[in-house]
């Protein structure tokens, strides 16, 4: 009997403590959203992915750098806004963004497919899905992927393109086996190694690994094609207006076209000011 | 890159694992101890809290825990997380090596015959000075070697700090490896983890070796 009272005493404080934390929880979480946050000194958490070149990745000073990570920069100057990275795991962007470790998804992030699951700025960048093989592998249209294996970087693009049923599905199940990467990087060497036989990439990183390394080569079919903009939380159109101006104005005054020439593997892909 | 700027930009990430593994340690010693007394109090629930709290931490992956402090707030009570990217890690590592020192302090404790409690009594120890004094000397001595292999595997763990993508010296070597297609960096953070685990090792035989009371 004893037991019994204790047992059902734990239970009603685990419930009380739940609730009481949930209650304290939404409390906290619908004040301040409504006045304006975005003046001088306000900090602009830019989260992106390290591994994404040359869009966001480690540069040869071992500084933070790329497209987007110099765009950002540009349009804090151009707000007063303080900078602050927050380099995150691409597979966990949706929590880090909703849970508001930054302000926005900044990364070489496609918007065809995720029309509705993000508030999108104005789309800044044109991307293409290729298919990288090896010179020499003897595939030269998607047909011939049939039976073989493919790699790709998880959540992206082509990952998605790959799983959609309006999109690549079909294709996706003629393959052998479709290897799914923390990092383009490591499915590119796997490509080299011999282990996978393609990977699905962004032609942007595409041609990054391909200036790099001669013996790889895109086929000329696309797997698809779409566009790069960044992604904010829904309930963010203040924020969201406000970084679309920016970018108009950094277009309009050259200084988009000033950092899209660091980046010649893409220049001819941004769309700002286009 | 060259191999220098390399070693410079990756330097911040070993004090930030030096960070965690000096928290953790700090943290989860002592918690370990009072988690290991209170599993042996003699209020039932306590004890049955304490039975459930280390059977999950031991039970579940670490960088599972490691991703429910850190999004838990949001995904339970919709807080903003800001900055709790580097508290939700500590949090993570400490609760989950308490347990684990925990449970080596109490097989530490429980070695020590009862014989010695009943004498500490008969000579007027009270039940404070007899633990302070009698036991704690003897199980400290006892655990040692365990404790010296729970460190070591904390040296390696810290690496698991790159599920939240904090830029310790693992997630640093993954991030410089991609961009520089290089597998140097790989090779740097073996040789950081390797070297700080020599000196662990180096420490805690002088630890043990001072403990040579009781021979």
């Amino acid at each position: 009997m004893k037991k019994r009272l204790t047992a059902l005493m734990l239970v009603f404080a685990m419930i009380f403590t739940m609730a009481v934390l949930t209650a304290c929880g939404g409390g906290g979480s619908d004040e301040g959203s409504s006045d304006s946050k975005y003046g001088e000194g306000f900090v602009f958490k830019h989260g992106f992915d390290l591994d994404y070149r040359p869009y966001s990745f480690v540069d040869d000073n071992g500084e933070n750098g790329g497209f987007d990570v110099e765009m950002a920069k540009a349009v804090c100057d151009f707000y007063g806004w303080e900078y602050e990275a927050v380099p995150f795991n691409w597979d966990a962007k949706d929590a880090e963004l909703n849970a508001g470790s930054c302000d926005c998804i900044w990364s070489g992030f496609t918007i065809n497919g995720r029309e509705d699951d993000y508030l999108w700025s104005e789309p800044y960048s044109d991307n293409t899905q290729k298919i990288m093989v090896k010179k020499d592998s003897g595939i030269a249209t998607l047909a011939d992927l049939a039976g073989k294996k493919v790699g790709v970087q998880t959540a992206t693009s082509a990952y998605e393109l790959l799983n959609d049923e309006e999109g690549q599905k079909e294709l996706m199940e003629t393959f052998a086996d479709l290897n799914v990467y923390d990092t383009y990087t490591i499915a590119i060497t796997d490509l080299n190694a011999g282990a996978i036989d393609a990977v699905a990439v962004d032609v942007t990183r595409a041609q990054e690994a391909m200036a790099k390394d001669d013996s790889l080569v895109c086929l000329e079919e696309n797997l698809g094609s779409e566009q790069y903009g960044i992604g904010f939380r829904k309930d963010d159109q203040e924020l969201c207006d406000l970084v679309n101006v920016a970018l108009e104005a950094l277009a309009a005054d050259g200084t988009v076209a000033k950092i899209a020439a660091n980046y010649p593997e893409i220049e001819e892909y941004i769309t700002l000011g286009k | 890159m060259t191999f220098s700027t390399m070693l410079s930009t990756m330097s911040s990430g070993m004090w930030k694992t030096f960070l965690i593994f000096a928290l953790t340690l700090i943290g989860s010693l002592p918690l370990g101890m009072i988690v290991a007394l209170l599993r042996k109090s003699r209020f039932a629930p306590v004890r049955g809290f304490i039975k459930a709290y280390i059977s999950i931490m031991r039970g579940t992956p670490l960088m599972l825990q490691l991703l429910v402090w850190y999004f838990g707030p949001y995904y339970l009570f919709g807080w903003n997380i800001g900055n709790w990217r580097f508290p939700a890690i500590i949090v993570g590592f400490v609760l989950n090596y308490a347990a684990y020192f925990a449970e080596i302090y109490r097989g530490g404790i429980e070695s020590i015959p009862a014989g010695q409690y009943e004498a500490a009594e008969v000579l007027g120890f009270t039940k404070f000075q007899t633990f302070m004094r009698i036991i704690l000397p003897q199980v400290v001595k006892i655990i040692m070697p365990s404790v010296t292999n729970e460190v070591i595997t904390l040296v390696k763990d810290t690496s698991l700090a790159f599920t939240l993508a904090y830029q310790e010296v693992f997630s640093l070597a993954k991030q410089i490896s991609a961009s520089q297609t290089s597998f140097m960096p790989f090779l740097i953070a073996g040789v950081f983890y390797f070297v700080a685990n020599y000196v662990v090792e180096i420490v805690m035989a002088r630890i043990e070796k001072s403990m040579d009371y009781y021979k």
